[in-house]
């Protein structure tokens, strides 16, 4: 699946033509929503929107892309030097806690890549880090109502019998 | 009341419940069919809210399951009354027999065959007092439960209708048969 991903990532960097220029001293403000109620959806959604400043005035068409847990993602614009990066996980597998989206420019990303060939561990310091805080999905009540009726009533039952045993001895 | 005295009356007693137990009074008759009908006609609601069963194609179903429920259900309340009241009428003669005796103690012109009488009359009002709501719960019990059991997960697969006429139907006919049995 990686590879899938590579030539398209690495085909966009070559061929991009204008070289991005990479942003100085970067600061970020950053929003995010994960989905809470498990119960009615089939995938869990994680978004995070922020706002990228820099002290250098950046290209118009300045690409980010998103690294979360080895999986690439790319950086969507939806304004001036606004972003965001969402993806989706199954609720079995989406963990409780901090997921910390690595974003890289273009440059940054094509060095992981190159790095990534050699040793498929390697890292790259990220341009920015965003902690997306997940507090953990609802799927529905341990014990189902159903459940707990009929374990209500076959106590009920229990006792019912026993007693009607106890005054027929 | 001497213990002799006690002893004899029991045999009587035990005979003269036996007679009054087939007997349901019309005030215990309306207990039971009334409590019948509203055990029967509480599963509606779960089929309705919770296995999403249509009402209103289902209403002639609804409306015989309802009453062949109902009569199997009471049929199960008398027969469990009979089989608990003598027993329950046992059980309890001696702790009765002491508190009228206390009450009647005082009354001098009272004959003791009066006494007894009235003695044994409390014992089978208590008897059939005890048997009547206790045969009501049990039956309830069992019949929500096997209502809950069927409807859940050993008809789960099948349509709510059949599900629903066939839980019912069941659950009061197994029980009416449980309460013929003679143990």
């Amino acid at each position: 699946m990686v590879t899938k991903f590579l030539i398209p990532i690495l085909a966009i960097t070559l061929f991009s033509g204008a070289k991005a220029q990479s942003c100085q001293n970067p600061q970020v403000e950053a929003t995010s929503f994960t989905s809470l109620d498990a119960t009615i959806v089939t995938q869990i959604a994680y978004i995070t929107e922020f706002t990228l400043k820099c002290d250098n005035p950046l290209p118009e068409n300045y690409a980010l892309y998103a690294e979360v847990e080895g999986k690439p993602l790319s950086a969507a614009r939806i304004g001036e030097n606004r972003y965001q990066v969402s993806w989706t996980e199954e609720p079995s597998t989406a963990r409780s806690g901090v997921h910390e989206v690595r974003i890289l420019d273009e440059e940054g990303w094509a060095s992981l890549r190159r790095a990534r060939r050699s040793d498929p561990n390697a890292n790259v310091a990220p341009l920015l880090a965003i902690q997306l805080q997940h507090p953990g999905s609802y799927s529905g009540p341990w014990v189902n109502s159903e459940v707990l009726a009929t374990v209500l009533s076959i106590l009920i039952a229990y006792i019912a019998l026993v007693q009607k045993s106890k005054i027929l001895a | 009341m001497s213990t002799k005295g006690n002893k004899t009356f029991t045999k009587e007693e035990e005979l003269l419940l036996q007679d009054f137990s087939r007997n349901v009074s019309t005030k215990s008759s309306a207990l039971f069919y009334g409590n019948a009908f509203i055990v029967s006609a509480i599963p509606i609601w779960l089929f309705w809210r919770v296995h999403a069963l249509e009402v209103s194609s289902t209403l002639a179903w609804f409306a015989l399951v309802t009453v062949a429920s109902t009569w199997l259900l009471a049929l199960a309340y008398r027969n469990t009354k009979f089989q608990l009241k003598h027993r329950v009428a046992v059980r309890r003669e001696d702790a009765v027999a002491r508190e009228m005796s206390r009450k009647l103690a005082d009354d001098k012109k009272m004959s003791r065959k009066e006494k007894d009488e009235r003695i044994l009359w409390k014992k089978n009002e208590v008897a059939d007092y005890e048997a009547t709501t206790f045969s009501i719960f049990y039956n309830n019990a069992l019949f929500l439960t096997i209502v809950i059991l069927s409807s859940f997960y050993l008809l789960r697969s099948f349509t709510p209708t059949v599900n629903y006429i066939v839980s019912l139907t069941a659950a009061s006919g197994f029980l009416a048969l449980l309460s013929t049995g003679t143990k």
